[in-house]
């Protein structure tokens, strides 16, 4: 993936014994696992030569099937504004499995000491649990005209994923067009599960305003868009933090 | 009330694991992970509670060395990125050179100790958050020049 991923480890007496080393070991161990498997700029990836031809999916290793499946889900889910298979240059699923690797490294770190830990993949957030009792994460959500600027606060209970045209290497293609288009300036999703917002937040960003209708009738998942004029619009239930 | 996470790992597909603890909001120690085993070090306690952006070099034999890495596009222009090396351990991490076409030139420059990415940066400038989502502008360039940079320490 070729992503700095930083975990976070929240105790609460802020020591660190060998439950938490050793979650941190298999966190790591999970990053560099799914990089190997999914990274389509290692030519000898597993994906890669499926993408080539060279295997077939029966081939490749157990969780490509699995990010398949959720890819599938997450095109349903998005009515095919993410479409993993409609990208050029052929099946791509690098916009859930950046996030689908972080949820689970994440599960890697739980132990009865951690009140809270995240993991953070170049700005795509998973999370569990707070600094402490009755205190979430709070987390900024990055200004896409100003840098270093932040354009809200969200409290997050798990998931948090922005997607948005100003980033370098973020390659926002129409699935139903397959050309390049972002009609937004930047689109955040917050939920239960960092692969699906990931996907979802690929949607919106290349859907625009009516993709946040899509998170309607999923569970638990909140959308904000900034627009190309730094107009916003929020779904119902986005966690804004209190002011 | 502000807390701060005892233990922090950044760790980059093909770059070495590289530890952070922050102990406190304003010091920030970064060492690589042990290498062959794969296991972290345990945490250390810092050797003082600095100004804001101070680091305490890691405790590693070898020289001290750096070495800017190549020049490459980013969103607003071109970036080279600076890694310096104490034996086999980074202690420090910057920008070396910024062409922006001038807007936020001295905004990066001014920094002092960069850390990873700039949302570390955002993170400590504002209240109370534990972590900033959407990439930095800068990342995608900053990390191959820094990917270039410690290659060429024979870090990674």
């Amino acid at each position: 993936m070729g992503t700095v991923v930083t975990i976070d480890i929240y105790t609460a007496d802020g020591s660190a014994g060998p439950a938490v080393s050793g979650g941190l070991t298999s966190a790591r161990a999970v990053l560099q696992r799914a990089d190997a498997v999914f990274s389509t700029w290692q030519a000898d990836s597993p994906v890669s030569r499926l993408r080539r031809g060279e295997i077939t999916l029966a081939d490749a290793p157990a969780e490509v099937g699995d990010v398949l499946r959720d890819c599938a889900a997450a095109r349903d889910a998005s009515g095919g504004w993410f479409d993993p298979w409609a990208m050029p240059g052929g099946l791509d699923p690098t916009g859930l499995v950046k996030g689908w690797a972080a949820q689970r490294a994440l599960a890697e770190l739980r132990a009865p000491e951690v009140s809270g830990a995240l993991v953070n993949a170049a700005g795509d957030i998973a999370s569990f649990g707070g600094l402490g009792p009755g205190t979430p994460f709070r987390v900024g959500i990055a200004d896409p005209f100003t840098p270093r600027k932040l354009a809200a606060i969200v409290c997050l209970t798990a998931a948090i994923a922005t997607s948005g045209c100003y980033q370098r290497g973020e390659h926002l293609v129409d699935p139903h067009t397959g050309r390049p288009a972002a009609r937004v300036a930047s689109a955040s999703v917050t939920g239960p599960d960092l692969g699906l917002a990931d996907a979802l937040a690929t949607a919106i960003a290349v859907a625009g305003r009516p993709g946040l209708a899509l998170l309607e009738p999923l569970d638990g998942y909140e959308g904000l868009i900034i627009a190309p004029d730094d107009d916003r619009e929020w779904t119902a239930g986005f966690p804004f933090a209190p002011q | 009330m502000k807390r701060t996470p005892i233990v922090v790992v950044a760790t980059a597909a093909g770059l070495a694991g590289i530890l952070a603890f922050h102990t406190s909001p304003s010091s920030l120690t970064i060492a690589p992970a042990a290498g062959t085993s794969g296991v972290p070090p345990a945490p250390t306690p810092p050797a003082q509670s600095g100004p804001s952006g101070t680091q305490r070099p890691a405790p590693g034999a070898g020289s001290t060395r750096t070495v800017d890495g190549p020049e490459v596009n980013y969103s607003f222009g071109v970036l080279s990125v600076s890694a310096t090396v104490r034996g086999h351990r980074i202690v420090k991490v910057g920008i070396a050179s910024l062409d922006d076409g001038g807007q936020f030139r001295s905004q990066f420059i001014d920094e002092q100790s960069i850390p990873m990415l700039e949302q570390e940066a955002l993170q400590a400038q504002s209240a109370n958050i534990q972590g900033v989502s959407g990439a930095s502008y800068t990342s995608a360039g900053f990390r191959t020049s820094l990917q270039a940079a410690l290659r060429s320490l024979g870090i990674s």
